[in-house]
């Protein structure tokens, strides 16, 4: 029998009992459902960590300064050490194999003021390569030269936020605005990030958008913190130029700082990559288990065709005992039974993958949780129906194939 | 055409054979037109199919146009029932799904028929049994006698030559059986060979042979010349 009439006969076996064929697909459009949802629930939150740990750069050792209490600050100091120091950051980029670049950072929350306007802000005096570092992109101007750096000028770049606040038409660059007394030449405004409302490693959660760049030397010469040593910084950030031996470079750099810090831990080292794998690994685990989870709906969907094939096939011993006394050979009664699980389930799996697709829409739509549809998960999800009829439907099959022609004819 | 030798059919019930044919000897020539009667469950319907290729016999050969049926594998068996021989049973077993047309065209599909071809063939079939204006009827829209004459057409579709009918005329009125008949001597006439299974006497004297069982052996086995 041609192929084209095997599936007309399947289709016709599945409209003919369409409520039944519906029932039987359920098991394989939730499957089939949840699958497609889940993934794209999985990939929507990989998205979203990989873009926070590359804002933070994956090939970046972020050594930050501990929030101390008054009384560990006394202690530490007793106890010699500095804490972190442009000295720390100019031995790291000595001794450190595999270093890129290394960028110093020293921070001071205080107002921005332009014209009548005053912004809270977090101003940040950061070395010359910072911005290629952090993987920040500029909205107009440009960002601090070295030039400025070395003669320690008076130029500011704006974050995005603190842009759109003090100016609201007015072009930013070339106009001076007052940090706390000192008048600083804005040269750039940052593009706006959205980063990072989560608290990464020991990294506490800020918005960048509301940051204020200068240069590092301008910054320690002109602005005096309370309890801080002048040169004293808040962040060294170490680029290495491979992010597969990052892990021993940390460790290397903890080294050099505690020798230099006399055994005083008064910082943390956090290393996104680190953090990326680890949340990967996590993610394999919750893969893992959604990759169970739906195995076992596909496994239950197709028991489900089997035992309604198995039902029909009894119901049409008489059928098909007719075919076969008109010359259905084996393989024909064979390849229509299976035919129809197939049709079955693969109709039940389009059906799943439009619920799927329009459920992680909805999920995206009315939550925060941010889904993504990937190819990939639709064509797995729907191979693998399939599969599930072909396996399944088999054995129903089989014994419908097997019914001698006299025994099923006469078959009351 | 049709050649058994020391044919033997016995059925397993649990740990008894029961002996349905016992040692069945018979010739049937080409255009012959053969009844079998017999009282119930002497083996008429055992026999007839063995004759279908519907089932095999638990001992002797079956030849088939000279070509031993029995050691067929169930492909072969199945390509005979399609091309070789056409089956008319006493209830009909037609597709309650398909309209006449589909039904006939079935055993065309399995011969692997292209569809224009094969349409031409079923309303040939179905011209010849008087069913042209039902082509769109489910079996369930059509009378008895109707759905006989579907099942004849189906039956001659693949031009097999010969018929083998069980009891076509047992679940229709005289009248309707009457008619059937007519139409198995025209088909006769045309030159199919035919082997029919009854009860009626009346049925098997449209016969030109008449074979008679009992107890799973041939009783009697009488050609008539008949008059008109
Ligand atoms: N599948 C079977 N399994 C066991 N015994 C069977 C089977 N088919 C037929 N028989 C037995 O074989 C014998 C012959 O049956 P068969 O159907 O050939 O009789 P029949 O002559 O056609 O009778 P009827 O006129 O009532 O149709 C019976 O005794 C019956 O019980
Ligand atoms: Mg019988």
């Amino acid at each position: 029998m041609q192929l084209d009439e095997n599936i007309k006969l399947a289709l016709s076996g599945v409209s003919d009992h369409k409520f039944r064929s519906f029932l039987t697909m359920l098991g394989i459009i939730f499957g089939v459902a949840s699958v497609i949802t889940m993934l794209s629930i999985g990939e929507g939150a990989k998205r979203e960590a990989i873009a926070k740990y590359q804002d933070l750069g994956v090939n970046n050792i972020i050594v930050r300064e501990k929030n101390l209490s008054d009384n560990e600050l006394e202690e530490v100091r007793a106890r010699f050490s500095q804490g972190l120091s442009l000295q720390d950051a100019e031995v790291i980029r000595e001794i450190l194999p595999g270093v890129n670049q290394v960028a110093s950072q020293a921070e001071i929350a205080t107002e921005v003021k332009y014209a009548d306007k005053s912004v809270k802000s977090t101003v940040v005096g950061v070395s010359a390569g910072y911005l290629e570092m952090m993987n920040y992109t500029l909205k107009s101007g440009e960002f601090i030269q070295e030039s400025q750096y070395n003669s320690r000028m008076k130029v500011c770049v704006l974050g995005a936020g603190v842009a759109t606040l003090l100016f609201a038409q007015t072009d930013p660059i070339g106009q001076m605005v007052k940090i706390d007394d000192q008048w600083m030449e804005v040269v750039g405004v940052l593009a706006s990030k959205t980063l990072f409302t989560e608290t990464v490693g020991e990294l506490a959660a800020r918005d960048l958008n509301t940051d204020v760049y200068l240069p590092l030397s301008t910054f320690l010469n002109r602005f005096t913190r309370e309890k801080e040593l002048s040169n004293e910084i808040q962040q060294i950030t170490v680029q290495v130029e491979n992010s597969a031996t990052i892990v021993q470079a940390s460790q290397l750099v903890n080294e050099i700082l505690k020798r230099r810090h006399f055994n005083n831990e008064d910082y943390n080292i956090v290393v996104p990559y680190e953090l990326l794998k680890q949340e990967e690994k996590e993610r394999q685990i919750y893969n893992f288990l959604l990759g169970a989870i739906a195995a076992i709906s596909l496994l239950v969907g197709g028991i489900g065709i089997m035992n309604i094939m198995l039902a029909t096939v009894m119901e049409r011993t008489r059928e098909i005992g007719i075919r076969r006394s008109i010359g259905a050979r084996k393989a024909d009664i064979m390849s229509q039974f299976v035919a129809e699980a197939v049709a079955i389930s693969i109709t039940g799996g389009l059906i799943g993958v439009v619920l799927g697709v329009s459920l992680s829409l909805i999920v995206s739509f009315f939550t925060d949780v941010s889904t993504c549809i990937r190819l990939y998960s639709i064509v797995i999800a729907f191979a693998f129906s399939v599969i599930v009829g072909i396996c399944f439907g088999y054995l129903p099959a089989k014994n419908a194939a097997n019914l001698k022609p006299v025994d099923s004819i006469r078959y009351e | 055409m049709i050649k058994l030798v020391d044919v033997i059919k016995n059925y397993a019930i649990g740990e008894n054979e029961i002996p349905a044919l016992r040692n069945i000897n018979l010739h049937i020539a080409k255009g012959e037109y053969v009844s079998i009667m017999g009282p119930s469950g002497s083996g008429k319907s055992t026999l007839m199919n063995i004759l279908g290729c519907l089932d095999t016999p638990s001992s002797g050969h079956y030849f088939f146009k000279g070509t031993d049926v029995s050691i067929l594998n169930d492909d072969q068996l199945s390509a005979m029932r399609n091309s070789e021989i056409g089956f008319v049973f006493q209830n009909f077993n037609l597709l309650p799904r398909l309209n006449s047309l589909q039904n006939v065209e079935l055993p065309l599909i399995y011969a692997g028929m292209p569809a224009a071809e094969r349409k031409k063939r079923a309303l040939e079939a179905l011209e010849r049994v008087g069913l042209s204006g039902r082509l769109d009827h489910k079996p369930g829209e059509l009378s008895g006698g109707q759905r006989q004459r579907v099942a004849i057409a189906r039956a001659l579709v693949t031009h097999p030559g010969i018929l083998l009918a069980d009891e076509p005329t047992g679940a229709l009125d005289s009248k309707t059986g009457v008619e059937i008949m007519a139409l198995f001597q025209e088909l006769h006439d045309e030159g199919n060979t035919i082997i029919l299974i009854t009860h009626e006497a009346e049925i098997a004297d449209y016969a030109h042979r008449n074979i008679f069982i009992k107890d799973g052996m041939i009783h009697s086995d009488k050609c008539r010349v008949v008059s008109d």
